[in-house]
């Protein structure tokens, strides 16, 4: 905390030099409170500034991007969302340092958009901009008409953020007994054989947009290898359950996929899919000693957007599906979701009504999300929404049904 | 956002200086034909700043520069919009073809996302950015969209005009008619009144002010006045450039990405 508070004086005092140095500063300011329908507590008490530092060169350019959290009154929390500079050359581009990534056609959903981790600890909820982690990585990308070919080598793997005890986004895991936690193999050690490789070709023409990807990255989210102790028990004589020792540790995954987008009759089709090789999931199988079995994994995903009158309409189907499954894995074979998005925009765009939603098809739960947001002026904004779980409770989204919401933004932008 | 082009090509109302004094009889549909189809050079930048401005007064700025050109078989354009805050760095792409059966492509970059996206083409009638043009009023009108009537022709202040009355074919479109006062010498509509679907009027556009830049005639300042609703638009336009050569690279997604 201290040294977070120390890091954002000195980052103020950075930003009066720049100023100096006519860098081109932008940000905003944010107060951020929602209150749960359940009892009426506070789920969120947030406050965040946001300053973007920058400087567009014709052969060099930096950008500086830290955010500040403030949760509650006393509980900083300071990121450094980018921090990286770009080197221009006639047919390619390098890009070095601190930077978010974003690959694919998916709104909310990520398929093949998968070079930077995600932060989880307030579940889906955050804007998408802030949801994803900076890497720390090397681009290149080396253009040719209308086509890209990008490079990503990323030295050291940043899994995704997830919530701590405490949070009311954490998930108890649900064990027979209680376990016993081996971190030893939880950290990747930065190194070059530990490193990750992220490929991509785009092409956009007048037909059709589209990108082709392959990674040779790690499994953001850890496989818990599971050791279990067994005894007898003393009044059945029989073999019983003492103990469970479990091991997160992340594993490589090959990954191969695409997306495209493209417009018919003025309405526009999206399209992605990637291919997971060699995947860790959690089975009851008793042959595989450490309860987890590898198995080949689709994800894609469909979408269409268009209008009626003024109103804009998206909607996207997504489905999971475990290749050459077993009845004894815990996931289910298929996993169905859809999202749908409406926007309205009145008041000549200075009041804009949306609604999304996540739609679970194969556990009957969502999340729906109302919100309205009005401009007082080109700077300040108010915005009043909803987050609304409901549906089965062993659903993703419906296991936070306690967590449905109230809540207001206040963002004047600068 | 869209076809923004046209914030040049139309709104700009670009028209070649080579034009001689008018003295034959034309055709309301030739009038109209030669109002859209003025010389417009190969290439053109500018920087646009967008007025809008409501019943009490107060006003909203927005600030843009951009770039258009030519290619033979279309017209791309590329618009960089600076201000308000909350929407600098966007960036928004149109490839307009001169084959009037293939439609628009367009494709607008968040920079808080990080994401170019292809969005549809097909909503002409939405305005631009929450001002008082619509799409269609930039530019993307074309010519045989409408039944053109020639019902005048006026002389204000020394200056010839003819006035076409304009009533578009599709019943359904948000105009009954338009009516354009368009000057004789070189065939620039000063004044155009847009009228709603129950034939009362809607809008006026003012042409305010026009400068010759290498030899092309650029329409500076122009006002969108919405009389029913008493807010209005303007639209200026400076550090106007044309045919600078421009490379074809300025119309890609890299440039969209990385901005100005």
């Amino acid at each position: 905390m201290k040294t977070k508070g120390l890091m954002f004086i000195l980052l103020l005092t950075a930003s009066q030099v720049l100023i100096a140095q006519n860098v081109d500063i932008n940000g905003f300011a944010r107060t951020y409170e929602g209150a749960l329908y359940n009892n009426g507590n506070f789920g969120i008490i947030q406050q965040t500034l946001n300053l973007t530092f920058e400087q567009l060169g014709d052969k060099v350019a930096f950008k500086v991007n830290p955010m500040a959290y403030l949760y509650n009154a006393d509980s900083l929390d300071f990121r450094m969302r980018e921090l990286y500079l770009d080197l221009y050359f006639k047919n390619f581009d390098i890009r070095i340092g601190n930077q978010q990534v974003v690959w694919g056609k998916a709104d909310g959903v990520f398929i093949t958009d998968i070079v930077s981790p995600l932060n989880l600890t307030e579940f889906l909820l955050p804007d998408f901009d802030e949801i994803r982690k900076g890497v720390i990585a090397t681009k290149i990308n080396y253009y040719l008409g209308n086509s890209t070919f990008e490079a990503i080598w990323i030295p050291a793997f940043t899994p995704t953020e997830r919530p701590q005890p405490g949070s009311i986004w954490y998930v108890q895991p649900d064990f027979p007994v209680p376990p016993t936690w081996d971190l030893s193999k939880e950290t990747i050690t930065p190194s070059l054989e530990n490193s990750e490789v992220f490929l991509k070709y785009t092409a956009l023409t007048s037909a059709i947009d589209f990108e082709l990807m392959g990674a040779y990255t790690w499994d953001d989210n850890p496989t818990l290898h599971v050791e279990k102790q067994f005894g007898i028990d003393s009044a059945t004589m029989q073999p019983s359950l003492l103990g469970l020792n479990i091991t997160p540790e992340h594993h490589r995954l090959t990954i191969g996929g695409g997306s495209f987008s493209s417009e018919i009759k003025g309405v526009i089709l999206r399209g992605e899919a990637a291919y997971y090789n060699g995947k860790y999931f959690l089975t009851e199988d008793p042959l595989q000693p450490d309860g987890n079995i590898q198995k080949d994994y689709l994800h894609y995903l469909v979408g269409l957007d268009f209008n009626i009158g003024s109103v804009m309409f998206s909607s996207q189907f997504i489905q999971q599906t475990i290749l050459d499954y077993e009845n004894d894995i815990l996931n289910e074979k298929t996993e169905n979701t859809m999202t749908f998005l409406a926007c309205y925009d009145m008041l000549r765009e200075t009041m804009h009504l949306e609604l999304f939603s996540y739609i679970g098809l194969t556990n009957e739960d969502a999340l729906i999300r109302p919100k309205v947001t009005y401009d007082f002026d080109d700077s300040f904004s108010i915005l009043l929404g909803s987050n609304i779980f409901v549906g089965d409770e062993k659903g993703r989204f419906g296991q936070y049904k306690e967590n449905s919401m109230i809540y207001t933004k206040l963002k004047y932008s600068f | 956002m869209k076809n923004l082009k046209i914030l040049v090509a139309v709104i700009s109302m670009t028209i070649s200086m080579s034009y001689k004094a008018v003295t034959q009889d034309f055709t309301a549909r030739e009038i109209i034909q030669k109002v859209y189809n003025r010389a417009e050079g190969d290439d053109q930048t500018s920087f646009l700043t967008m007025t809008l401005i409501n019943k009490s007064g107060a006003e909203r700025i927005r600030k843009i520069k951009q770039f258009t050109k030519d290619t033979g078989e279309m017209e791309k354009s590329i618009m960089f919009f600076q201000s308000p805050a909350d929407v600098k760095n966007t960036s928004f792409m149109n490839w307009t073809y001169d084959d009037e059966n293939q439609s628009d492509d367009q494709w607008i970059y968040l920079p808080a996302l990080k994401k170019t996206k292809r969005i549809s083409s097909d909503s002409k009638s939405d305005y631009f950015m929450g001002s008082d043009f619509t799409y269609d009023d930039l530019g993307d009108r074309k010519l045989d969209d409408d039944t053109h009537k020639l019902i005048g022709e006026k002389t204000i202040d020394g200056v010839d005009y003819y006035l076409v009355e304009s009533t578009p074919k599709d019943e359904e479109y948000m105009y009954s008619k338009t009516k354009t006062w368009i000057r004789k010498d070189t065939f620039i509509g000063l004044k155009k009144e847009f009228y709603d679907e129950d034939e009362e009027l809607l809008k006026i556009l003012h042409i305010k002010k026009f400068e010759e830049f290498s030899g092309f005639l650029i329409i500076t300042n122009s006002e969108m006045h919405n009389v029913q609703k008493d807010h209005k638009t303007t639209m200026v336009l400076s550090d106007v450039q044309i045919n600078t050569g421009i490379s074809d690279s300025k119309f890609t997604e890299r440039m969209m990405m990385r901005g100005m």
